[in-house]
């Protein structure tokens, strides 16, 4: 049985992008038991993480090639569709390297030098809290189509995404601190060691930067009209 | 043996009603039932109860436009060397024609769940039978074109009118930041407005068909008083709007643009009934227009310019359109009531007003103008408004080529069906007036 008027509505992708977002938090989060492991030096755990991740990673995916569908240009949509677009491929990108930090420590048996270890896991933390705030402000996006894109909501967002800049500078100044830790262990430390340190810095860097960018669609999207 | 011909053609239309209210009559609830404010059950209900009466309280007019607008029965009358009974048996053997394909082609597009309208089905099918019987210039061409041309006008009208109304809701409740106040302060406009537009429809025309004579009730007091009714019903509703929502001020936003849209949801269902109401006052016409120029033909044996539109086809438009709804459109309503989530009490509010005063005012030009598309227009009018989270470009796409279709379709079929019911019943048909 068809209906002309049931069938006029298409699906509404606002809300699997908050079921993409959860997922790749859900990737984000999984890196402090991997650390904690890495810094305990049990490299089973590290192991049994990593394919723990890849598969949250490859349900991620899944989800974005759903999302990929409704955004098809069949579909009138309140927002801009390559915005939409980019921001599912900012958030992917989350969980890909997120993937690739697991990825790197199964790759060799590194232990992380005592001086730093406290450092990482307070940068690791910060990269968290960009997340965190990415994920809230995905949920709030979903309520935003709710009010047609505008008033308070709008303007709670927009203060949220703001938010997730000043976090993501927060983020780039304990990177530096992190780096300089890291280069002052020159000569008390194997040198490979420390190459796999920036690395991991590197990359949780990118995690954050990625989580800003996402975000700024996001600004783009309400501010868009 | 008059009467058995009337009980056929009687038949037809009862198809042709049953057929309007199969594919035609869910839509206009849709609204209501999609938001989840209304029990499909209660919705198959109503929506049975405002079609009936919006057919036979309001119906007349339109019909009017259908039977004779688009073909001139005197111009049957005056071809050369036809006799008045000759004419009488082609009107009625057109008529019945233009009926069955408009109500076979509207029975094959519910099959296929093609979105076509059935005021487009009719208009079709009676032109086409004009052509073949009199000839091009039996076709009332400028009707024509204004009919046409309100199928463009009645969907962006309605989109038009839902963008803004969606928009004020929107702007003024939904994205304050406290919509449990702002409601209180600005719902009783737009109760007003629904009203407004509700109860001039039916006191204006209703009243007026139902109860003859009512001298008093000129236009300038219909419109007085049916505003007066809105004021007073602004009034209460701000009263039991703030007993329901004062103090939610402190709530989270969520919680209040929940209680916010539970205020919208009598309005929706008021507004949903109101449409189905609009449905039936123009689109009765589609099924009993035909069938009243047939059973006048047989009664007086002449071909008149006016001939009045007996209660009981009405009645019958009404009953069949009714029975459609019943048997199979409340497999629609299933459908529509399970799909649409995305449509919220708000934004059912205001398509459903734009829907009804647009329908409405198009009926009182005398225009038959699709309701379904009408709906269609107003809810693409929400989703530009940023309303809504997706709108199916597809079925757009098809409601629009629909539009160029059905006409030529509708009118082939009813060329093809004269033609044969000509050869075949022409002389019985004509012995029986006659004698």
């Amino acid at each position: 049985m068809k209906s002309l008027i049931g069938d006029l509505f298409g699906k509404s992708p606002f809300g699997p992008i908050v079921e993409h977002s959860k997922k790749v938090h859900e990737c984000v989060e999984l890196l402090w038991p991997l650390l904690e492991a890495l810094i305990q030096e049990d490299y089973d755990t590290i192991h049994r993480l990593h394919s723990k991740m890849s598969r949250l990673e490859h349900e991620a995916d899944l989800i974005k090639h759903d999302i990929r569908s409704f955004i098809s240009q069949r579909y009138f949509l309140p927002v801009d569709r390559s915005d939409l677009v980019n921001f599912l491929a900012r958030q992917e990108k989350i969980a890909d390297l997120a993937e690739d930090f697991a990825v790197v420590l199964t790759l060799r048996r590194t232990t992380v030098h005592v001086e730093i270890q406290d450092l990482f896991l307070c940068y690791l933390n910060q990269v968290f809290q960009v997340s965190g705030t990415l994920l809230t402000a995905a949920v709030e996006f979903k309520n935003l189509a709710e009010t047609a894109f505008g008033g308070a909501e709008a303007r709670s967002i927009l203060k949220l995404i703001e938010n997730l800049g000043e976090e993501e500078w927060k983020t780039d100044k304990m990177s530096r601190k992190l780096s300089r830790a890291i280069y002052s262990l020159e000569g008390r430390e194997d040198i490979l060691n420390i190459l796999f340190y920036e690395k991991m810095v590197i990359m949780l860097g990118s995690i954050a930067n990625q989580a800003e960018n996402a975000g700024d669609y996001l600004r783009v999207m309400i501010e868009k009209r | 043996m008059d009467i058995l011909i009337i009980g056929l053609t009687a038949l037809l239309g009862l198809y042709m009603a049953w057929n309007i209210g199969a594919n035609d009559v869910a839509n206009s609830m849709a609204d209501a039932v999609g938001s989840r404010s209304i029990s499909i059950r209660n919705a198959v209900i109503a929506a049975g109860i405002c079609e009936f009466a919006g057919a036979v309280l309001v119906g007349a007019q339109v019909t009017n436009t259908v039977r004779k607008g688009i073909v001139d029965p005197a111009m049957l009358a005056a071809i050369p060397g036809i006799s008045p009974q000759d004419a009488a048996v082609i009107l009625v053997i057109g008529m019945s024609a233009a009926l069955l394909s408009a109500a076979f082609w509207l029975n094959l597009s519910t099959i296929y769940g093609m979105p076509v309208s059935t005021t487009h089905s009719i208009v079709g099918a009676v032109a086409g039978f004009g052509v073949v019987a009199a000839g091009w210039q039996a076709v009332n061409w400028s009707k024509m074109g204004q009919i046409v041309a309100s199928w463009f006008i009645s969907p962006l009208a309605g989109g038009i009118m839902a963008f803004l109304i969606f928009n004020y809701i929107s702007k003024s409740i939904l994205g304050k930041e406290q919509p449990a106040r702002a409601a209180i302060r600005h719902m009783p406009y737009i109760v007003f407005l629904m009203t407004a537009v509700v109860l001039l429809a039916t006191i204006y025309k209703g009243l007026k068909h139902v109860i003859k004579n009512i001298h008093w009730l000129t236009d300038s007091r219909a419109l007085a008083l049916s505003l007066g009714a809105s004021l007073v019903a602004a009034v209460v509703s701000y009263f039991l709007i703030r007993a329901k929502l004062q103090g939610l001020e402190e709530e989270s936003l969520g919680k209040q643009l929940e209680a916010v849209e539970r205020v919208f949801v009598p309005l929706v269902i008021i507004s949903s009934c109101s449409v189905a109401f609009a449905h039936g006052a123009n689109d009765v016409a589609n099924s009993v227009g035909p069938l009243a120029a047939i059973v006048h033909v047989l009664k007086t044996g002449t071909i008149d310019m006016k001939v009045p539109v007996p209660l009981w086809v009405l009645a019958l438009g009404g009953m069949g359109i009714v029975l459609g709804l019943a048997t199979y459109g409340y497999r629609v309503m299933m459908t529509v009531g399970t799909k649409i989530t995305e449509i919220t009490p708000s934004r059912g509010v205001a398509a459903d007003i734009a829907a009804t005063a647009t329908v409405l005012a198009c009926t009182r030009l005398s225009l038959p103008v699709s309701t379904t598309h009408t709906l269609v227009g107003a809810i693409l009018g929400i989703g530009l408004a940023r309303g809504l989270g997706g709108i199916n470009r597809r079925i757009v796409t098809s409601i629009f080529g629909s539009w160029l279709f059905t006409v030529p379709a509708a009118a082939l079929m009813s060329m093809f069906f004269f033609m044969v019911g000509k050869a075949l019943f022409f002389e019985t048909l004509h012995t029986l007036i006659a004698g």
